[in-house]
């Protein structure tokens, strides 16, 4: 079989990426917050090995690819995949697959469901074309394990906090262990200041006397992230977001804006800082 | 507010989770209400061992800087 044969570009799209060895093909797996189970986990390994060279290579975003498959084996490992619910990637310009951190589920300073989340999040957009690579994760608090500042789009957990004077028995633990310095002691008030407060919880899982609390919990969005060649720490939109309608409303309308305004190869931060933080933000914050 | 100490642990650079393994040995010497004084170093000390005292059932009732560690004084739980 010659090159002719097959659609490059195609199989790209499903995450079927050639190799050097213009032959052989890595495919790269649909791995949601990066979950397999065990059952899926094994099929991976037995079509490594029966269709590849035994070779898995795990990916800086939670992804598992199968390298070294020949291009004649590449459906006949994709069907045996699929048979435990192993489905194929993505490749190029379009919406990736979405990382997660486990979140609340089993961590003990998970503030949001980063499961249901992905998932809602895969289900939308995953595959969907963007004008350059696009990347999502979801990470359950400010700790940001899953990495939320360094993707297109990065949703955390977060909560606000505030003291009950009534509770409080003045032990000063949460002016010490607060990392940005937001929690000071003013006379006999202990006072939070919400510009320097990272919503990230120590103080309100920590408190002995749980004098502080969360006023609100919610998620905080993070937009234009990306390592790369020109790598770029997202911006913060500047709100708690309290419902997931309207994080999904906010999530939505960027992806949109990025569709009308991003030029081709041009990463969604990248076009924020050609057009200016403070347009984008508007448009996406208050924007039809 | 100075409290009654009855026990002093220097947990300065004794790691995660041993710290706090130390810190529960010695509160099991102490009676309900008694106190322990640890210094914890800063960084992960202050942010396991406390909150693991407090799912434990135990108080802290006071904390004070002291360079790069922490005084931190501990109420046995009575539980």
């Amino acid at each position: 079989m010659t090159e002719t044969h097959f659609d490059i570009a195609a199989l790209k799209k499903i995450g079927m990426i050639q190799q050097k060895q213009k032959e052989y093909f890595a495919m790269r797996l649909h791995v949601v917050g990066g979950d397999l189970t065990s059952t899926q986990m094994k099929k991976v390994a037995e079509v490594a090995e029966k269709y590849g060279r035994g070779q898995l290579h795990l990916s800086t975003r939670q992804g598992v690819e199968i390298h070294f498959v020949h291009h004649g084996n590449l459906e006949l490992a994709r069907k045996e995949l699929e048979s435990v619910g192993v489905t194929m990637g993505a490749c190029g310009p379009r919406i990736r697959i979405v990382v997660a951190c486990p979140g609340e589920l089993t961590c003990r300073w998970g503030i949001i469901e980063t499961k249901a989340i992905v998932h809602d999040l895969d289900e939308k957009y995953f595959r969907q074309e963007t004008p350059h690579k696009f990347k999502l994760s979801v990470t359950g608090c400010p700790h940001n394990c899953a990495k939320a500042t360094e993707n297109d789009i990065g949703v955390m957990g977060g909560l606000l906090p505030v003291w009950q004077r009534d509770a409080c028995t003045d032990c000063g633990l949460c002016v010490n262990i607060c990392p940005t310095g937001a929690i000071q002691k003013n006379g006999e008030y202990y006072v939070l200041n919400s510009a320097k407060c990272i919503n990230c919880s120590i103080c309100t899982s920590s408190c002995p006397m749980d004098a502080w609390t969360a006023d609100k919990r919610g998620f905080i969005l993070w937009l234009g992230g990306t390592m790369g060649k020109i790598p770029r720490l997202a911006s913060r939109l500047p709100e708690l977001i309290e419902t997931k309608k309207r994080l999904y409303e906010l999530i939505d309308r960027a992806i949109e804006y990025y569709r009308r305004n991003g030029r081709k190869k041009e990463r969604f931060g990248h076009m924020i800082d050609r057009i200016g933080i403070e347009k984008v933000n508007e448009e996406i914050l208050h924007g039809t | 507010m100075e409290h009654d100490i009855k026990t002093q642990l220097d947990l300065h650079g004794v790691v995660c989770p041993i710290n706090f393994v130390k810190t529960k040995l010695a509160l099991e010497e102490l009676e309900p209400g008694e106190h322990l004084e640890i210094i914890l170093d800063e960084g992960d000390a202050m942010l396991n061992v406390p909150r693991s005292l407090k799912e434990e059932g135990h108080r802290i009732v006071k904390v004070e800087p002291l360079g790069e560690t922490f005084r931190v004084v501990v109420e046995k739980g009575s539980s």
